[in-house]
């Protein structure tokens, strides 16, 4: 769920803060159209994906262009505003109460070799994956992938060799955005929510892509391995009210121990 | 300048007279008080956010611990002149040990740790339960009488706003200034930018301290939630940039705007607050990321324009 925050900072340089405020709006949408229509939540991402593709495309446009060229902290603040609206709006119109997705399918559990697995966590492992690689694919082999990656490297090379960068930056951004809708629209499966649901996954983002250096795709798939490693040997130890701030604590860590990500990573749980 | 100061003796003289002029109206001097609260935190998170351009997401911390620091203090027997002083100096005393990792950090990423800070030190006090209560929080038994408590708000006030005129015009604020525009040539110039970022951190600390423990002595019930909560984070950095980032009068103008606001809507819609707060945010950072201040320096120039084209002519 981190892709997109990587491939919009990769391109953009700059950080979505309101990538919470997505993921938490896709979940909303995915229990807003099973319960009122009666859409199936695995289908939701169809309607969610192309939408938030849109979304993210049109506020790159209108909102975002204006403040690259500003220092880096006001771009910051901008996103952290849409993140405020988007929250309090849906505060406003679902109220805070705990929501939570319940079909035949979410409780269903499978039988594998002695262990019980639950079907929606290998759904949503198996979609993260296949997102995963569909995304390595688009990047590396196709001409929209490429020109995202060489934006990413040197916008203004790019620019030299006939890439439509501003065109580019708004598609980036709106892949960002979807993927935070798509992944709001997985972990909708999984967990219960709230307006305030893409918080503590989001600092988890910005963690997994510091993780794994913050513009590789691969990496980010690295840093939330690592993630979910500490978390999982964390909680042996302590309870598990504070899982969360485990992931904190891992943030701050690497923020400052490793800001070159994911090779000095790798050395470290090799040793340890 | 010498007006400015005049303005400001006259703005002083009248909050002071207030409460016995206005005695009556219990509302009005609640809403100053408040004022003079969110002002003087607007104020000490500008002393970071605005002047040294380090926007911290995290400065619940230093509320919170004040608060706390107070509440348990007072609730042990300790007298109110014991425990305001701690409560100022233990988050000034947090703020250098989070300083260290903290500013090694720069601009967004300096910005997210904070997030990461502010949510940790709330967790803390959440399962720290033998010392905070947990999730159901502390009580005190008794507040001080409300015009002692407006007086003190208004002191407080008062010296966050000399603090941060001291700073504007000082060697230290120029350094602060050096390192927003640009750290290297700040460190190259000698400037010594985690020492001066440690510092400014450390002033706004112990302001939010002392802010934290009147916070406390007013509501007489603090819960994680409340005063290391996210969205009181987000209040500090909202009302400086509505007023004006790294500026003396800013956060003042945007506690204003702030208490207004959150006066009128949060008692009509849940969360209708933080909304209009989003919007505003957005509609500033995008037209006029100087704040309300930036918005009258240029009605002021377009006052003086008719005048510069008569000179032309």
């Amino acid at each position: 769920m981190s892709y997109g925050l990587a491939l919009i900072y990769g391109v953009l340089k700059i950080i979505n803060l309101a990538n919470a405020g997505f993921l938490m709006l896709g979940a909303y949408l995915t229990w807003w159209l099973f319960t009122a229509y009666h859409v199936h939540p695995l289908l939701a991402p169809l309607i969610i994906v192309p939408l938030f593709f849109l979304g993210g495309w049109a506020l790159e446009r209108t909102l975002v262009r204006r403040v690259l060229g500003a220092e880096p902290i006001i771009s910051l603040l901008l996103l952290f505003g849409v993140w405020l609206v988007l929250q309090n709006l849906a505060y406003v119109i679902w109220t805070g109460d705990t929501r939570s997705i319940e079909t035949a399918f979410v409780d269903a559990t499978v039988a594998l070799g002695g262990l019980t697995l639950s079907v929606p966590r290998i759904y949503v492992f198996v979609m993260g994956a296949l997102v995963l690689v569909a995304l390595q694919l688009f990047l590396t082999r196709t001409f929209l992938g490429r020109a995202i990656r060489a934006t990413a490297q040197d916008r203004d090379a790019a620019r030299l060799v006939g890439v439509d960068v501003d065109r580019v930056m708004g598609i980036a951004f709106g892949i960002g955005i979807a993927l935070a809708g798509f992944g709001g629209s997985l972990l909708s499966l999984l967990f219960s929510f709230t307006p305030d649901f893409g918080r503590a996954l989001s600092l988890k983002s910005f963690c997994i892509v510091v993780l794994g250096g913050l513009d590789s795709i691969v990496g980010v798939a690295f840093g939330s391995l690592a993630l979910a490693l500490a978390e999982a040997f964390g909680v042996r130890y302590m309870p598990a009210s504070l899982q969360n701030l485990i992931s904190f604590v891992v943030l701050v860590v690497v923020l400052i121990a490793l800001p070159k990500g994911i090779v000095g990573t790798l050395r470290a749980l090799r040793r340890g | 300048m010498a007006s400015r100061t005049a303005a400001a003796a006259i703005v002083l003289a009248a909050l002071v007279a207030a409460p016995f002029l206005a005695a009556r109206s219990e509302y009005a001097i609640e809403v100053l008080f408040l004022i003079f609260l969110y002002g003087a935190m607007a104020t000490a998170w500008n002393l970071l956010g605005g002047f040294a351009g380090q926007v911290s997401f995290g400065h619940a911390a230093f509320l919170g611990i004040g608060a706390y620091a107070t509440t348990i203090l007072i609730s042990n027997g300790v007298s109110l002149w014991i425990a305001v002083p701690v409560s100022a100096l233990l988050p000034g005393l947090f703020s250098l040990l989070i300083g260290v990792p903290a500013f090694r950090l720069r601009g967004p990423y300096f910005s997210i740790a904070t997030i990461g800070i502010g949510e940790a030190t709330r967790l803390i006090a959440l399962n720290w339960t033998s010392l905070t209560g947990g999730a159901s929080g502390l009580t005190l038994a008794g507040a001080p009488p409300m015009l002692q408590q407006y007086f003190a708000a208004l002191a407080l006030l008062v010296a966050a706003v000399g603090v941060a005129a001291w700073i504007r015009v000082s060697r230290f604020g120029y350094a602060l200034a050096a390192v927003r525009q640009d750290p290297d040539a700040a460190e190259t110039l000698g400037v010594a930018t985690t020492v001066v970022k440690s510092q400014a951190l450390f002033l706004s600390a112990c302001i939010l301290g002392v802010a934290g423990s009147i916070y406390a002595l007013h509501y007489l019930f603090i819960s994680p939630d409340s005063v290391f909560g996210f969205s009181t984070a987000v209040s500090f950095v909202i009302m400086p940039i509505i007023g004006g980032l790294g500026t003396v009068t800013g956060p003042l103008i945007g506690a204003v705007v702030y208490t207004f606001i959150r006066e009128q809507l949060a008692a009509t819609l849940a969360n209708a607050d933080l909304l209009a707060f989003g919007v505003l945010l957005i509609a500033i950072v995008v037209f006029e990321p100087r704040g309300i201040l930036g918005i009258a320096d240029r009605i002021r120039a377009l006052r003086k324009r008719p005048a510069v084209t008569v000179a032309d002519g």
